[in-house]
């Protein structure tokens, strides 16, 4: 059985479709099989070869047409992914960057003398927005479900975008202020324990991924197929 | 039947099409057409983001699987799909029954 018709219709919603590759591929061999399976009903009832490929592919749609309903949930799809994400390196980081200070630096008390009041507060205040944010990304993720039938698709892939970069918006600020607020103080504090000025590289490498998985989900959610 | 009527009613129409048996995507096109006697006309390309919109929902769980010595993705229904199958149906009798009462009187409210 040739398959040029078939093969022109997958390429072009392929070229139109942006997420996980993973499940683009998945649509793409599923819709491939719908079409091949068209193509034989319509041979069995008696139409050529290339008039069944052509009817096979009218059925199906018009290719901007399903591309449009398509990306919508590849976008959705590729937000709860992110959002899941979130949910669990976020915290888990925070937690391994604590274990590594308790173990290499100690109680904030004991590093390099007493700090100000201001300094803990805003010290507290990063603890927080891991966890923050990670709680923000599972109740999305959860709500996400729930209306996952009674939101169109891509209104619900923009949401998740939306909160996936707010969320991480949130980690930023927080990082940024400990920064901030270390360098003021003393900016000796920021090298003064060569493991943890290296975890704390490789928390903004992560936070630097995440944040591109995040802008991705806003790519695929907004993308004009 | 026009396609801009069916969409709001094609999941609930998915969800009966896999009550009680696992069927690959065109199976589903075929079953839904046969159940309809060929008269739903909707394009068989939308039927895929239905069903993934379905599966986002907890209704219906995919697998991969060989059917016929093809590699197929199949759908059933889970038990929350059963439960939302129930409540569709619940929800479309009630429907028709109040819009039949009106539309199926055939002028009887003129005649009186």
């Amino acid at each position: 059985m040739g398959t040029g018709l078939i093969d022109d219709y997958v390429t072009d919603l392929g070229s139109r479709l942006q997420g996980s590759r993973r499940q683009v591929r998945d649509l793409l061999t599923e819709t491939r099989d719908s079409l091949s399976d068209a193509v034989e009903a319509h041979l069995d009832r008696g139409l050529d070869e290339e008039a069944a490929q052509r009817k096979a592919v009218e059925e199906f749609g018009p290719v901007r047409e399903i591309a449009g309903e398509y990306q919508a949930e590849l976008a959705v799809a590729y937000g709860a992914r992110t959002l899941a994400l979130l949910a669990v390196v976020l915290p888990v980081m925070h937690a391994l960057w604590e274990m590594g200070r308790m173990y290499f630096i100690g109680p904030w008390q004991d590093f390099g003398g007493p700090v100000p009041s201001w300094y803990m507060w805003v010290a507290k205040a990063n603890d927080m927005t891991s966890g923050v944010s990670a709680g923000i990304a599972l109740v999305a993720l959860v709500l996400g479900r729930v209306l996952a039938r009674r939101f169109d698709a891509q209104l619900l892939a923009r949401l998740a975008a939306s909160v996936a970069l707010l969320s991480l918006l949130v980690v930023v600020l927080g990082n940024v202020a400990i920064l901030g607020a270390t360098w003021g103080l003393d900016p000796q504090r920021l090298v003064q324990s060569f493991p943890m000025s290296v975890a704390s590289f490789a928390t903004w490498a992560v936070i630097v991924r995440l944040g591109l998985l995040a802008r991705r989900c806003l790519s695929c959610a907004t993308i004009v197929v | 039947m026009k396609p801009d009527a069916l969409r709001g009613h094609l999941d609930a129409l998915l969800l009966a099409t896999l009550d009680g048996r696992e069927l690959h995507g065109y199976a589903i096109i075929e079953a839904l057409q046969l159940g309809s006697g060929g008269a739903l006309d909707l394009p068989t390309g939308t039927v895929y983001p239905a069903l993934r919109r379905l599966e986002r929902a907890g209704h219906v769980v995919s697998d991969w699987s060989t059917v016929g010595g093809r590699k197929r993705r199949t759908y059933k229904l889970t038990s929350a799909g059963q439960r939302a199958l129930r409540a569709e149906r619940s929800a479309w009798r009630e429907f028709t029954s109040v819009i039949d009462g009106v539309l199926g009187g055939d002028g009887k409210w003129a005649q009186a």
